[in-house]
């Protein structure tokens, strides 16, 4: 292990296309992802050898392919740690990692650039926790490791573009689909119009979507969303409403659906618990979440410390290429590996690219905007923090008691005190506290260490590397 | 916007919740909590110890501090003693106050869950000083022999009847002394529920909010200055403000009061089945189960400033103390890792009452390691002043006049 290697934390698009960057020009890396494959959730496929994923389509399978070409050309130059999850930091430029033998390790950096990407933002509704219903991102990873596709029929609610695109990978794979229901209004998305025609090949690939979808005869509600989950101890219907331009449902025009299988999208929260613990400077995003902040670099509130990819908000995967590129440009500019010319040469040619890339996420964002509709979802029984059974009533009461903010609310009711750390309720106990107190920053979980819990017995060996 | 107050209580640690309480029981007394939320909050960072007799004698977090206490030398202002390794044994007052506010807490309990349907999980567990060795016998009988006093309060256990009572403790155990009035509440509920009975009581509570100065008049306190809400303007100041303390009373009296953070760092289990039935303490660390069945192993004693990070070695030295003593951790996870600053004094003894010389300013800080266990008598003590009435402890001691150079 070099202390003289950059540390790439996250094998996802933004994470390989810094590695890429930094050896193509001389400077090996080493590269920490937690699963046993590079590619991040977005490219990763199969696990196994010989699944063939043509079911996801031609245009993904070459993505995924290049991505991974491009990877195994410089790949022995990178130190690559799979398997291995960062769950701290140590002291003196290190990184505190479990690896599979759920072992310790501190692995020295000389810079760093996080790209940990995202995690999906949980909406509570009465029967959520139901078997059968899933956050949308997790079906679409089902069916991308080739291993699995849901049950039965399938019903997605959400908003937002990954709704039209894990839809057609379900059909593809094979799956019932029996109903899409987007939450915004299809008159919303015209009004983007300007926006998204910054990226037309994201429209046409929108437009092919669609009418794949109407070829398979699969029905698409816009301005439709969930209401409840039923079932005794599975799915087997789901409740859906009309929602009108705030996301309130209109209970009087519901309908029923049997579904053995509910796929819920309502967006993406950047993953922040090692930028959190770093001590890097954040902001609140419009969508509400936390971000760290950067230069144009793509460097943090700390030199050598670099940020890149869904973590700096939610851009896709092409932003996160153009920004893993920069952060490694700003480390071989440093390293004079490149020149200053060169160096800046480059970054503007990607923050061009850059640029077009967040008008049109601007245009999506507004279209798939959350209304404060979701929000009324959950009954006064309906669980909020999953691992402390923190129900809705809980909430209500500590915020009819004055609480403002979520360390307050973490202490009188417990939410984000769990195993997960508020990974899953975050996003609606921020929401409601900004939407009861009117703030917009009401704080947010601290992440504390080790960000994954670890075996006591995984201290007794741990052994310092350097 | 002016807003005026009896009193306005600086800091909403368990120390400005538990004034709050006792003074909104006050007919007729207009109060303000403010807290700024501070990381570092020692309250919400603690094991929740009741240890009256355990802390007193340098058990639970003073066992770490008296260990360590020769090398990070926190004890500048009494070098001799510092250097010892006998238990650090804490004046007869202290043994006092923290006895009172001991016994306060089954009726404090049962009032907050009757009158305010907050609960802050009382429960009656004993300490155990676990002994592994001769060494850490001569320590446990040294302790005994010097509160003789207190012999109802001591129980033995020898290596049979520990593990008859704590089954999951380390067969390389020998034995244990017990202390059979300290008890565990769970801290950062407690001080809520100060808060939430005290708010029901009617006080105003600015959370989120910094006190940036002090209004005076010649020797008198007029009020607070906060970056969010202005001015505020009050009778009497209470300086509830922790490890931020030298601050408050630099700005109300222009003198800095011998206050400095010393952080801690804990380790939590994930919940856990039933393992422990009372508190632990070993030479290494203590280990207790908490009321949803996390294990909380603490702390260490740190004079690092203001920084509340956790750091790999020291964690992992809680860690291996704790499976030394309950071999069967090994096999669970550690779920988070804190730290937290005890607003430390150089006699670790807190800061209580009045300041000679100075109209409407009150001390109620510097409560080191042992704020959660001493917070109902300081809420009491703090109550007796504001309203005239007879203090129930001599206070004396704790007064900021014993400080050379203060007053
Ligand atoms: C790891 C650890 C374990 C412990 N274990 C125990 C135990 O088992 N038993 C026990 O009895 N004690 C224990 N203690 C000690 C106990 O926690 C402290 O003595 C007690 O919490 C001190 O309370 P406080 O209210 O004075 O300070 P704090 O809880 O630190 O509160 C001070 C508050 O003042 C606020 N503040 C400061 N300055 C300003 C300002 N200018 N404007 C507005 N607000 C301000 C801060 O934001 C903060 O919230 C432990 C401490 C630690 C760190």
């Amino acid at each position: 292990m070099n202390k003289n290697y950059p540390v790439i934390v996250g094998g996802g698009p933004a994470g390989i296309a810094a590695a890429f960057e930094l050896v193509s020009n001389g400077v090996n890396c080493t590269l920490l992802d937690e699963s046993p494959r590079v590619g991040g959730v977005m490219f990763r496929g199969p696990y196994r050898q010989g699944v063939k994923l043509d079911y996801l389509g031609i245009k993904f399978r070459h993505s995924m392919e290049a991505l991974h070409a491009q990877f195994a050309s410089v790949q022995n130059k990178v130190d690559l740690q799979l398997n291995t999850r960062v769950v701290g930091v140590g002291s003196n430029s290190r990184v505190i990692a479990l690896n599979n033998d759920e072992r310790i390790k501190e692995i020295p950096f000389s810079e760093m650039i996080i790209t940990t990407g995202c995690h999906e933002r949980s909406i509570p509704f009465p029967g959520w926790m139901l078997p059968g219903v899933s956050l949308l991102g997790g079906v679409q990873l089902q069916i991308k490791s080739g291993v699995v596709k849901p049950m039965g029929r399938t019903v997605v609610v959400g908003s937002g573009p990954l709704l039209l695109q894990v839809s057609c990978q379900l059909v593809m794979s094979g799956a019932e689909v029996v109903g899409v229901y987007e939450a915004s209004q299809f008159s919303k998305l015209a009004r983007e119009f300007i926006s998204l025609s910054n990226k037309p090949q994201m429209i046409l690939d929108g437009v092919s979507m669609l009418s794949y979808l109407k070829s398979k005869c699969i029905p698409i509600h816009y301005g439709w969303g969930i209401v409840r989950a039923l079932g005794k101890d599975e799915l087997n219907q789901v409740m859906l409403a009309p929602y009108d331009q705030n996301w309130f449902h209109d209970l009087k025009k519901s309908h029923i659906v049997e579904a053995e299988t509910l796929a819920v999208g309502y967006g993406l929260i950047p993953r922040t618990q090692l930028s959190q613990q770093m001590g890097l400077s954040h902001n609140y995003n419009n969508d509400g979440c936390l971000t760290p902040t950067i230069d144009q670099w793509q460097q943090s509130s700390q030199r050598d410390i670099y940020v890149a990819g869904n973590l700096t908000g939610i851009l896709g995967g092409e932003a996160a290429v153009l920004q893993g590129r920069i952060a490694a440009l700003a480390i071989l500019r440093k390293r004079k590996n490149i020149s200053k010319e060169m160096a800046e040469e480059r970054r503007e040619h990607y923050k061009t690219k850059l640029i077009r890339v967040m008008r049109f996420r601007q245009g999506i964002d507004r279209y798939s905007f959350r209304g404060p509709g979701l929000l009324s979802l959950p009954d006064a029984a309906t669980i909020i923090c999953r691992c402390e059974h923190v129900i809705r009533k809980d909430i209500d009461n500590a915020i009819n008691q004055g609480v403002e903010d979520l360390t307050s609310l973490k202490m009188r009711t417990r939410v984000g005190m769990g195993d997960c750390q508020g990974a899953m309720c975050v996003g609606y106990c921020s929401d409601r506290l900004r939407q009861e107190t009117g703030r917009k920053d009401v704080g947010w979980i601290t992440p504390r260490f080790p960000i994954d819990p670890i075996p006591f017995s995984a201290f007794e060996v741990a052994k310092e590397l350097s | 916007m002016n807003k005026k107050y009896d009193v306005v209580i600086v800091g909403g640690g368990v120390i400005g919740a538990a004034c709050a309480y006792y003074l909104s029981k006050c007919k007729g007394l207009k109060i303000a909590l403010i807290d700024s939320k501070r990381s570092g909050n020692a309250s919400r960072a603690s094991a929740g110890g009741l240890w009256a007799i355990g802390e007193s004698v340098g058990l639970g977090c003073g066992v770490i501090f008296s260990r360590k206490s020769s090398s990070i030398n926190v004890n500048e202002y009494d070098p001799v003693a510092a250097k010892t390794i006998t238990p650090h044994i804490l004046p007869e007052c202290f043994f006092n106050l923290a006895l009172a506010s001991n016994a306060l807490y089954p009726a404090l309990h049962e009032e907050l869950r009757e009158v305010y349907d907050v609960d802050f999980k009382f429960e009656e567990t004993g300490l155990k000083f676990v002994m592994y060795d001769e060494e850490d016998r001569h320590y446990a009988e040294h302790i005994a022999s010097n509160i003789s006093y207190l012999s109802n309060n001591l129980r033995w256990l020898d290596h049979n009847e520990l593990r008859d009572s704590e089954p999951y403790i380390s067969h390389e155990a020998i034995g244990a002394i017990e202390f059979l009035c300290d008890h565990q509440v769970n801290p950062f509920r407690l001080t809520d529920a100060y808060i939430e009975a005290a708010r029901q009581n009617g006080i105003d509570i600015y959370m989120n909010t910094n006190v940036t100065n002090v209004l005076r008049v010649g020797q008198r306190v007029m009020g607070v200055v906060t970056a969010e809400k202005g001015e505020i303007s009050c009778n009497t100041l209470i300086n509830a403000a922790g490890s931020w303390a030298a601050d408050i009373s630099e700005w109300a009296t222009g003198i800095r009061l011998p206050i400095k953070p010393i952080k801690g760092q804990i380790v939590l289990s994930e919940k856990l089945p039933r393992f422990l039935h009372g508190c632990v303490t070993t030479s290494d660390c203590y280990i207790v189960q908490k009321d949803n069945g996390e294990i909380l192993i603490g702390s260490t004693t740190e004079d690092v400033g203001y920084d509340t990070a956790t750091s790999y070695p020291e964690i992992a030295t809680l860690v291996k103390g704790a499976m030394r003593c309950i071999p069967e951790l090994r096999h669970t996870n550690v779920k988070r890792c804190w730290a937290g600053l005890r607003p430390g004094t150089p006699d670790e003894l807190p800061i209580l009452g009045l300041l000679d010389g100075m109209d409407g300013y009150i001390n109620a800080c510097g409560h080191f390691r042992t704020g959660i266990l001493t917070s109902a008598i300081t809420g009491v003590i703090t109550q007796s002043i504001v309203c005239g009435e007879p203090i129930p402890v001599d206070i004396t001691p704790f007064l900021a006049t014993r400080f050379n150079g203060v007053n």
